[in-house]
């Protein structure tokens, strides 16, 4: 009996320690476990295609990001006069962050961001591992967009959190999440945040020298073959001219013109190579009634945005109640941005104004956003991240201590727009530049923030807010603070 | 070799016999167990004096050679009284069949684990066993209920927010908690609760509620490490085991048991302003006067007042609470069929119970058939157990606190509502909550699920046994609920979205098999050996799945196919668990002597939940015991019947948790596609690493009982040490999740309880006893090394309304921190706080937040008496708890704090009396004002002391020289009132979206 007992239970010992390992291993069925996901090249395509679609999202690029909160801290927008309708934004335009609706939105900016970091982390910590799955190139190609998307991401937190990089380098600004962790990592001085960005985005550079974008161009169409799309539509993923394009940006944030000079010549050069071009005359002139308002064959990288006509008919459509909408001062439009001649370079043939600026009774409406009538064209969702033309600007900056150096990068940029060119280049030239060409883009308050300059909401020098900590540096949202 | 032996002292016995020429006949019988009237194997049967004797065989049968002149024969069996019968040459028939009785204390006294079943005396655990008679005597709502008034380490919370709402499922623990608070919120399941044994087998907290407790045959609460760490990690919580009746031996016997209730709102604890203090209130507080400079609105204001006021001279004074109350009406039957011979047994049992809530539309109905059965065949048996249920719940739409908030100055009426702003006039409507209860809304749910649980045991041989077991366990339930398009709800919501359906389909099938071995045997009369080592494994799967439809235009006709469509950005809900477990376990048990006891328990625990680094897990305990009155010098004293001392100390742990916490899961972002196709991302942060909560529990403890068995005594020391802590922890936005499961420090614990139970008079042979029992708990807790991992839940605890929770080391799970109040200054009528470096200070600061209270009492407990006299039985039982505090969110939010809306709501008398003023500056409270905010500070922490009249019962037994006549073999009647009164320091309202009962039972008891 004894023996017995001793072999049975030897039997349910061994039965334990061997078949219930497996046995124990369960997988869900209404969600899908991370080694199930990352069990194929397929699921790594999935995943980092999942965070390019929440960048979407209207705490990020759908709206906050591109053409609403940054825009109007950028003073891009005047405010109008109904509190139900513009109290909030009017606290914004004051800069006052610190109210609940805004606490609440910055927040939600912030927290949205990282947690499309973590993804990228999590696809970062298993990739190495699993590199025997992956055909071609694409194992660099996914691992180098991971990286750049986790570098952008940080960088423009870092842009709306962080402090004026010119001035302060060594303040605390943001924490950098390079690895998936249960502890918290701690916010870093900002010139260590900038080094981690630099290093993510040059790792990145190096994995994508074999993206097709360099000898095929951004090839804006199916595979003949009608196989994946993995490596078309190379303008609406982080390609390697979008991580150099990014290079130059964050560069020149952290005040290496060196470096700035450098990578946006880069992708300037590809411009002679034929990979991405200026916009065509006749696609702007030509066809007033359905321009390619958002210059598409010069976007670097652009979101994919399926209801992107929204942006119009939220934020700008006239055909709204035109009070309720947003649009530039008539004064600042008017005297400088598309007005003023030779001393702002503003002019009402500039392609910039004839397709995006349209008059309904007094005032002109922005129509970047609006649909070209060509629907199911893929250019109607584009959300524009990067753009040529931003680092002709980048080039003008960098190339020399001396501004006015730059002068013939703005003149080759301007000569595309239909306008005559500039004499003399100054900061202020730049700038009212940046928001002929980038405007509605989310980029004006960083310009800013960067030259540490009065934030143009007016003509009127006075109307524009000093440049201080207070403008400028939004504090960490609460859920950063708390926890 | 039993045999073997058996044989060759039959041989040898004959052999002598033949020798010495003596005369014998040979006795033939058969040796039956006097409870069941089973065959008993393996006891032996000896010529006393001598040594030839022999065993009973599987059947019970015995065969033995004695003298013809007569001799005395002796029966003995492990746990069973000797029987010693003479024979003489003529009553060789009497040997035929033989009871063998259990011994007498052993009959009460044995703890059954669910695994194994063990004499009390042999056993180093802490535990607690009940029958259904004293399980009855206390009330007869359900078995929980009845638990809590009994032992007073087991602890149902009462719900102030769903107070005696029959179709909420309390919260219920042994011995403090262990986890901390939030989890249920986040996993749905109480971190905290219980492991429940029905018949053997795991089962839920439901099905416990549900079950009709005629059927009950025992109760055991095990306590401490010894009795619990055979269930491992299931097992830091405690774990009750409840068997039900097994069908008994003999004829056909039918018995039927009903109970009949009353139940009756108890709305004493609300203090609600009448009409007039309410306009008055209103007045005070300025609701009447008008702050713009338009002169209409004062006059408008006035006239609304004036109205109003004119209507309480009309004697308008509505009692609004009495509105959705009823008298509930509450019946139970069981009737059970058993019988059988010695192969087959069989019963077949029906219970069904209504029971209506004291709110109008609350309702639960159970419908339950079991069979059981039961199959022996010489050394082998088969039982199975089956139970069928069906389930139908449906619950109020409108909740009790509608009412309370309802003004007493509106006359009850069919209107949609009670007031309602002229035109042009921006002020709220108030809706009428008779109007809403009367339309055709419903929150309904219904449940059918059925149980088997299947055994089968081998007696191998007379020391051990094998049990093989599985159980199987399915249940659908459908929860749906209505509301009317012409609920008030839906004022402003477009026509065609108005009214709303939703439906939750909840399916659950679980499953558990267990093989074990026991081993028992007494060795050379003083080493009593017993062991029990087996395999488990368990899993289980629920699958929810619901919908809503809105747009409905008509109140009567309710089908959900007259919906108008699905809402907007509404989606289908579905989500699955799965959770699996298998495990390996041994118990031994070690008795020298009966005096010396020692136990030990491994088990090896494998669960899906947790991640492969840390999939396995080892629990273990070991227990002594000393049983003092064994010893030689006290074995002759009669004072002292039973003295043992035990100790024992084990780390039994915890996976009440999440199926899927350990590792990442995913999700498609369908909101949005794109060229590339679909995407995914991340849908919960998994922690790989993540150990298992575990409760390192020492217990020393100590069962007297001495005078004849009339006083009865069971002390208990405990302390527990939870480390680490499971806890979701709130993390920094940019970890990129909001909170994730993690491990962080220690909860240490320690307490007591003891029980006393006196018998002054007892009297066994008139049947008169009378008995008072006193039991006391108290415990204590305290959190360590959790450092910073809870500053989140601290801070949204500093700046919420009511929250005074605070997780540092050191402090006190149950702690109340606010800061300390040194009243309202009567010279300016604003509260003075006292600042953490005791200063005095009119700014309220919240980090000067202190200990000022805890909700733990000092001591708490039951005392009661029940008196035996003949058929009669007459008891009651108070629960006492002294030395806690609460934080009185009555005066916090309906006294003080009342803001601008809830300034329309009634509230609480004590708002408009003793209120500051200029001519009341001896006020407690501040004054009277709708803008004024209130923080939380020690004004509001009071003394929780009470005295609650829990249980009251009157039985009756007819004798049977009453009954036989009408061919009934026993009758009896009992009388049960629970929560009679309530006695307490404090006025807090209890029962805010339901009211707490009052409870009476007859209940009815016929065996035919």
């Amino acid at each position: 009996m004894r023996r017995f007992t001793l072999i049975l239970t030897m039997t349910a010992g061994l039965l334990l320690a061997a078949g219930c390992a497996g046995w124990l291993d369960v997988k869900p069925y209404d969600k899908i476990a991370q080694d199930e996901l990352l069990s194929s090249e397929e699921g790594y395509m999935k995943l980092l295609n999942g965070v390019y679609v929440e960048l979407n999202r209207d705490m990020l690029y759908g709206a906050a990001l591109s053409v609403e909160m940054i825009e109007v801290m950028g003073g891009a927008y005047t405010i109008g006069t109904d509190n139900s309708v513009w109290g909030n934004y009017r606290d914004l335009s004051e800069y006052e962050y610190g109210t609940q609706y805004w606490r609440a939105r910055l927040n939600e900016t912030w927290d949205k961001a990282y947690s499309l970091i973590l993804n990228c982390n999590l696809l970062l910590e298993n990739i190495d591992a699993d590199r025997a799955l992956f055909s071609d190139d694409n194992y660099r190609m996914i691992k180098g967009e991971a990286l750049a998307m986790r570098a952008m991401l940080h960088f423009d937190m870092l842009r709306l959190f962080g402090p004026v990089f010119s001035r302060n380098p060594q303040q605390v600004s943001i924490p950098y999440y390079k690895a998936y962790t249960v502890v918290p990592n701690s916010a870093l001085p900002a010139s260590e945040v900038a080094g981690l960005i630099t290093d993510d985005l040059l790792e990145a550079r190096i994995l994508l020298a074999n993206d097709p974008v360099r000898t095929e161009g951004v090839r804006m169409e199916q595979p003949a073959d009608g196989s994946s799309n993995f490596l078309h539509y190379r303008n609406l993923r982080l390609n390697w001219y979008a991580v150099s394009a990014l290079l130059a940006r964050s560069s020149l944030y952290f005040g290496d013109k060196e470096s700035a000079a450098k990578y946006s010549m880069e992708v300037i050069k590809s411009v002679d190579e034929g990979i991405f071009s200026f916009v065509d005359k006749s696609l702007v002139t030509g066809s007033p009634d359905d321009p390619d308002r958002i210059f598409s064959s010069e976007v670097i990288f652009a979101l994919s945005h399926s209801q992107r006509n929204s942006l119009f008919r939220n934020y700008y459509d006239p055909s709204r109640i035109p009070n309720y909408v947003f649009r530039m001062d008539n004064d600042l439009m008017g005297n400088i941005v598309f007005g003023g001649g030779a001393l702002t370079g503003g002019n009402q043939d500039d392609y910039r104004y004839r397709v995006n600026w349209m008059a309904t009774g007094a005032n002109r409406y922005f129509y970047k956003y609006s649909d070209m009538v060509d629907t199911g064209n893929i250019r109607n969702t584009m959300i524009p991240m990067i753009r040529l033309g931003e680092m002709y600007l980048i080039a003008a900056e960098s190339v020399s201590d001396d501004i006015a150096a730059g002068a013939p990068f703005v003149n080759i940029l301007r000569s595309n727009r239909g306008v005559n060119n500039i004499s003399e280049l100054t900061r202020e030239i730049l700038q009212y530049e940046y928001i002929r060409e980038l405007y509605g883009e989310g980029q004006l308050f960083y310009m800013y923030k960067r030259m540490y300059s009065p934030v143009m909401f007016s003509s009127v020098a006075s109307m524009n807010p000093e440049p201080s900590d207070k403008i400028f540096v939004v504090p960490l949202p609460d859920s950063e603070t708390e926890n | 070799m039993k045999k073997i032996f058996a044989v060759l002292f039959l041989l040898s016995a004959v052999c002598l016999c033949a020798a010495g020429q003596q005369k014998t006949v040979v006795l033939k019988g058969r040796v039956i167990d006097s409870s069941d009237g089973y065959p008993l194997i393996g006891v032996s049967v000896i010529v006393a004096g001598t040594d030839g004797g022999t065993f009973t065989d599987v059947d019970g049968n015995y065969e033995l050679e004695v003298p013809s002149s007569g001799c005395d024969v002796s029966f003995t069996y492990v746990g069973y009284e000797e029987v010693v019968k003479r024979y003489t040459s003529k009553n060789a028939s009497s040997f035929s069949r033989i009871v063998m009785f259990m011994d007498a204390t052993e009959l009460e006294d044995v703890i059954v684990t669910g695994v194994y079943e063990r004499k009390k005396e042999s056993f180093t655990g802490a535990s607690a066993t009940f029958k259904t008679d004293q399980l009855k005597a206390v009330g007869s709502n359900n078995v929980l209920q009845s638990l809590k008034t009994l032992d007073p380490s087991f602890k149902m919370m009462e719900s102030t927010q769903f107070g005696s709402n029959p179709n909420m499922m309390p919260d219920v623990e042994i011995r403090g908690k262990t986890s901390v608070m939030g989890l249920k919120e986040e996993y749905g399941t109480d971190p905290n609760q219980p492991l429940f044994i029905l018949d053997g087998f795991e089962t839920t907290l439901e099905t416990i509620m549900n079950l009709n407790m005629n059927r009950v045959a025992s109760v055991t609460i095990l306590k401490d490490a010894a009795s619990t760490a055979i269930y491992g990690s299931k097992a830091s919580n405690g774990v009750v085991v409840i068997e039900t009746k097994a069908p008994a031996r003999g004829r056909l016997q039918l018995s039927y048991k009903g109970d009949f209730g009353l139940s009756l709102a108890d709305l004493t604890d609300y203090n609600l302003m009448n009409a007039r203090e309410k306009l008055e209130f209103e007045t005070l507080a300025g609701v009447y006067k008008d702050n713009s400079s338009d002169p209409f609105a004062q006059i408008r204001l006035d006239n609304l007042r004036n109205e109003r006021l004119k209507e309480i001279e009309r004697g308008v004074d509505t009692y609004w609470l009495s509105e959705p109350v009823r008298t509930g009406f509450t019946h139970k039957h069981n009737i059970y069929a058993e019988g059988g011979e010695d192969k087959i047994r069989y019963g077949i049992g029906l219970s069904y119970g209504d029971v209506d809530g004291v709110m109008k539309g609350s309702d639960r109905q159970t419908l339950e058939g079991n069979v059981d059965l039961i199959y022996r065949t010489g050394k082998f048996q088969f039982s199975n157990k089956l139970s069928i249920d069906w389930l139908e719940t449906s619950n109020p739409v409108v909740s009790f606190a509608d009412y309370a908030y309802a003004n007493p100055y509106y006359r009850k009426s069919d209107a949609r509502y009670l007031y309602y702003p002229e035109e042009g006039i921006d002020d709220y409507p108030v809706a009428n909550p008779l109007w809403n209860a009367g339309l055709n809304n419903w929150d309904k749910a219904n449940g059918f699920g059925f149980t088997n649980n299947f055994i089968f045991e081998w007696f191998m041989a007379e020391s051990l046994r094998m049990r093989a077991k599985f159980g199987l366990t399915k249940s659908g339930d459908t929860e749906q609920m209505r509301l009317s398009p012409l609920h008030t709800s839906f004022d402003d919501v477009g026509e065609t979205e108005k009214g709303l359906y939703s439906h939750t389909r909840i399916d659950q099938i679980a499953y558990e098999g267990d093989v074990s071995l026991t081993f028992g045997k007494v060795l050379a009369d003083k080493h009593q050996l017993n062991a029990v080592g087996g395999f488990n494994f368990s899993a289980s799967n629920q699958q929810v799945y619901g919908y809503s439809a809105n747009g409905f235009t008509d109140d009567q006709f309710d089908a959900p196919s007259f919906a108008n469509g699905y809402p907007a950005d509404d989606k289908p809900d579905y989500s699955e668990s799965m959770k699996r477990a298998a495990s390996f376990y041994i118990n031994g048990g070690y008795v020298y002597d009966d005096r010396y006891l020692a136990d030990f328990n491994y088990r090896l625990d494998g669960a899906s939940m947790f991640g492969t680094g840390n999939r396995f897990r080892n629990t273990w305990s070991v227990g002594a015991g000393w049983n003092i009155h064994r010893e030689h010098f006290l074995r002759d004293n009669e004072f002292l019947t039973f003295l043992k001392l035990r100790g024992s100390v084990g780390n039994p742990g915890n996976q009440n948790f999440s199926a899927y916490q350990a590792f990442s899961t995913y999700k498609f972002n369908g909101w949005m596609t794109n060229i590339f196709g679909t995407g995914v991302i991340l849908n919960a942060l998994g922690n790989a690493g993540l150990a298992w909560q575990e409760t390192v529990n020492y217990d020393v403890g100590a069962d007297i009982t001495f005078w004849g068995e009339r006083v009865n005594i069971t002390l208990d020391y405990y302390w527990k040490d939870t480390d680490p802590l499971l806890a979701i922890i709130t993390t920094p936005g940019s970890m990129g999740v909001t909170s994730v499961a993690m491990n962080a420090g220690s909860q240490k614990t320690q307490g007591w309880e003891a029980t006393f139970r006196i018998s002054p008079v007892y009297i066994p042979s008139e049947r008169i006893n009378w008995n008072i029992s006193f039991n006391a708990t108290s415990a204590k807790s305290r959190y360590d090394g959790i450092g910073n991992s809870f500053s989140a839940l601290n801070e949204s605890g500093k700046t919420s309304l009511v929250g005074t929770t605070r997780y540092y080391d050191g402090g006190s799970p149950t702690a109340i921190w606010a800061v300390r109040s040194a009243g309202i200054d009567p010279a300016t009528g604003r509260e003075l706080f006292i600042r953490k470096d005791g200063t005095y200070s009119f700014t309220y600061d919240v980090n000067d937040e202190v200990v000022v209270g805890d909700t733990q009492p000092k001591v708490e407990g039951i005392f009661g008496t029940t008196l035996y006299f003949k058929g009669f039985s007459a008891g009651c039982h108070f629960r006492y708890r002294w030395g806690g505090q609460v934080f009185n969110t009555s005066l916090f939010q309906k006294v003080e704090n009342i803001g601008t809306e809830d300034v329309y709501n009634n509230q609480d008398k004590r708002a408009l009396y003793d209120r500051w003023s200029e001519s009341n500056r001896e006020a407690y409270f501040k004054g009277i004002s709708m803008v004024q905010k209130t923080e939380k500070s020690s004004r509001f922490v009071m003394d929780d002391n009470a005295l609650i009249g829990e249980s009251f019962n009157l039985g009756y037994e007819f004798p049977d020289r009453l009954i036989r006549k009408m061919r009934i073999s026993a009758l009896n009647l009992q009388l049960t009132m629970t929560d009679a009164f309530r006695a307490t320091s404090v006025r807090v309202e209890r029962g805010i979206d339901y009211p707490f009962a009052r409870t009476v039972t007859l209940a009815v008891g016929v065996t035919f």
